[in-house]
């Protein structure tokens, strides 16, 4: 048993039990997750991390309300979201998660403030509120003199942060990464998972990243070794 | 924060509430669409080529549309001026006649008019073909109207050169100033052979050029003489009612009067003039099928570029998708690019017109845009616009949220 399954029910935010996922059907079926549990609690660092066409990216995407799984139960925050029709996932993904990308996937039409405060108004905020949240929340990640810049004209690291700033948009509860550090050299890379471990540890967001990056496996609190659609999980 | 002194969220909790809260809020209706719009503009106008590429195809369809349209209500218009620009309330012509043109309409007609309650008064006129004698010995045809004195219901109009009392001078004609040339070099006092018959032009008129050829005006007498007509024919009455007379009440009386005749007030022998010209000619056809055409072309384009639009950034519709965005949303956006398009290309595309409206004006062909034309064609486009990206909405509904993770 590891830590997280020891805690009481009251702070698990992510539950996942026995989920499979295949893809396709018949001779050409394909099942990338047999059977996984996941627990995640209040506050966690979690990393995933695992060889390609393991299942963790697979994973990430069940939690994010992206795709549904096969079988198996998936709750966020006591929610119950096995179940959820495809009408119901964009509600689940506004009200639960925030994401960063592995290519950061800002929109490129939009200025940095105007990426963060798209979601702060899909989250309910008004327009004017959105405007100044966003200036807040890129002035945290360090960014607050790049307001106006659009994602063609910022660098990597740069980019990355404002996309960590967008799925701190509206405080959702929990924070899937997706190889943040991928596309970053050694030292943003740093940076931007110590940013991630910040907001587990001190500001209560549940956080799961999925990496291959050895040099950030220090900074999580659990490492989750998954490998042919199984969980292999590392003390 | 950190050991690497990189920026982190010190305070991005200290401002905010816990962050370990489920959020519940949405935005309504109108605050969605506003912020999908703007989305959309912005995503329109951040891709140039796309943006020019789109609007080339509005502006085309606009173009053509337009020109097509312009220059059939043009030529519809050629066709009835004359029926606009008479002085009368009524028309009473043979029961064949649907436009205007000859026409065989016994006298006994104008005197039944005459006598008709609420009539004012009744003047005949004719209408028939005339060669006009050139100095180089050839021939050039007119549609001569004989017109009577002294109120000259049936014309001239738009008088460029001379006045309309000239017809009550022997043998004197008015004729289209554009035609000056064509008719061996027209001066006010030449003298030209109409029909064999030697007479003076007295004036010129100005843009009164029908389907066919031009218009001269002479006095009834000399029109009746020129064009070898019965003394007990005319082509049309041109009936003036008195003030306050009910024009149906008289039309009605007319037609029971006149079982051979048939009676129309204005709109009714304009549409008349329409219906045939739509009906029993080729021209209605032909610039409806240009008209079509046109939107045709322009839908295609508009429709391939949004599409293509779509494509390029379906990494960032997937990334509106993976945050929360619904296909209603994106419905909202595209709608919004759309009118913003048509708009737009509306606006480029009839600035066009009128300037080509400017450049071709001739007495021959004159462009014909009233503002219902340009408020149809804005909305024209709109709904093309609209329908033309459903094919993009297509597939931005079959676009995976799951991609982003590929």
């Amino acid at each position: 048993m590891n830590a997280a399954t020891l805690l009481p029910q009251a702070e698990r935010v992510i539950e996942v039990r026995n989920v499979t996922k295949t893809y396709g059907s018949g001779a050409t079926a394909f099942q990338a997750l047999k059977g996984v549990d996941f627990p995640v609690n209040a506050g966690e660092f979690v990393m995933l991390s695992g060889p390609s066409g393991s299942g963790k990216t697979t994973l990430l995407s069940i939690l994010g309300c992206v795709l549904t799984a096969t079988s198996g139960h998936v709750q966020l925050m006591g929610e119950d979201i096995s179940k959820a029709k495809e009408g119901d996932l964009p509600r689940l993904r506004r009200s639960y998660i925030g994401f960063v990308f592995q290519a950061h996937n800002l929109i490129a039409s939009l200025t940095a403030q105007e990426n963060v405060g798209l979601l702060l108004e899909m989250r309910g905020s008004s327009q004017s509120k959105a405007r100044a949240e966003a200036g807040r929340l890129l002035d945290d990640v360090g960014l607050g003199d790049k307001l106006m810049s659009k994602p063609g004209d910022l660098s990597g690291g740069q980019r990355q942060r404002v996309a960590i700033a967008r799925a701190l948009a509206g405080s959702p509860p929990i924070i899937l990464a997706d190889e943040p550090t991928a596309a970053l050299d050694a030292q943003n890379g740093l940076k931007v998972t110590e940013t991630l471990r910040a907001l587990a540890k001190e500001h209560g967001h549940t956080v799961v990243v999925v990496t291959h990056d050895n040099r950030i496996f220090h900074l999580a609190d659990r490492i989750v070794h998954i490998e042919d659609g199984l969980i292999q999980e590392h003390p | 924060m950190s050991a690497t002194g990189s920026p982190g969220p010190h305070h991005l909790v200290a401002t905010r509430p816990a962050a370990a809260k489920a959020i519940r809020a949405r935005q309504g209706f109108f605050s969605r669409f506003r912020m999908m719009g703007a989305v959309g503009l912005k995503m329109m106008f951040h891709s140039k080529l796309k943006l020019i590429g789109t609007l080339l195809g509005v502006v085309f369809a606009v173009v053509l549309s337009n020109q097509q349209a312009g220059t059939f209500l043009g030529l519809i218009y050629k066709n009835v001026m004359f029926v606009r620009n008479t002085d009368c309330d009524l028309w009473i012509m043979p029961r064949s006649t649907e436009v205007v043109g000859p026409g065989k309409l016994s006298t006994s007609a104008l005197s039944q008019a005459l006598v008709t309650k609420g009539v004012a008064d009744a003047a005949p006129i004719l209408i028939g073909g005339a060669n006009v004698l050139l100095p180089n010995g050839g021939f050039q045809q007119v549609t001569l109207v004989g017109t009577k004195y002294p109120n000259y219901r049936g014309g001239p109009w738009n008088i460029v050169a001379g006045d309309r009392g000239a017809l009550a001078r022997p043998d004197t004609l008015i004729f289209e100033d554009s035609e000056r040339e064509l008719l061996g070099g027209l001066n006010l006092g030449s003298v030209r052979e109409v029909n064999g018959r030697r007479v003076v032009v007295g004036g010129f008129t100005w843009g009164l050029i029908p389907f066919g050829p031009s218009y001269a005006f002479a006095d009834f007498e000399v029109a009746r003489e020129l064009l070898k007509t019965p003394q007990d024919e005319v082509a049309f009455i041109l009936v003036k009612l008195k003030p306050g007379a009910d024009a149906a009440a008289v039309k009605d009386e007319l037609s029971r009067n006149l079982p051979d005749a048939k009676v129309f007030d204005r709109k009714d022998f304009e549409a008349s003039v329409l219906k045939f010209i739509l009906t029993k000619t080729a021209i209605g056809i032909t610039f409806g099928t240009s008209t079509v055409f046109g939107l045709i072309v322009g839908f295609v384009i508009v429709s391939l570029s949004m599409f293509s639009a779509v494509v390029d950034n379906i990494r960032e519709f997937g990334t509106l998708k993976a945050i929360g965005v619904t296909n209603l949303d994106l419905s909202m956006l595209l709608f919004v690019q759309s009118v913003a398009y048509a708009l737009l290309g509306s606006l480029v595309g009839l600035s066009l017109v009128a300037q080509m409206a400017k450049g071709i004006r001739s007495a021959k062909l004159a462009l014909n845009t009233p503002p219902q034309l340009t408020l149809g064609t804005v909305v024209v486009m709109i709904i093309m616009c609209v329908f033309a990206s459903s094919l993009a909405l297509l597939r931005l509904r079959k676009v995976e949220p799951a991609m982003v993770f590929r």
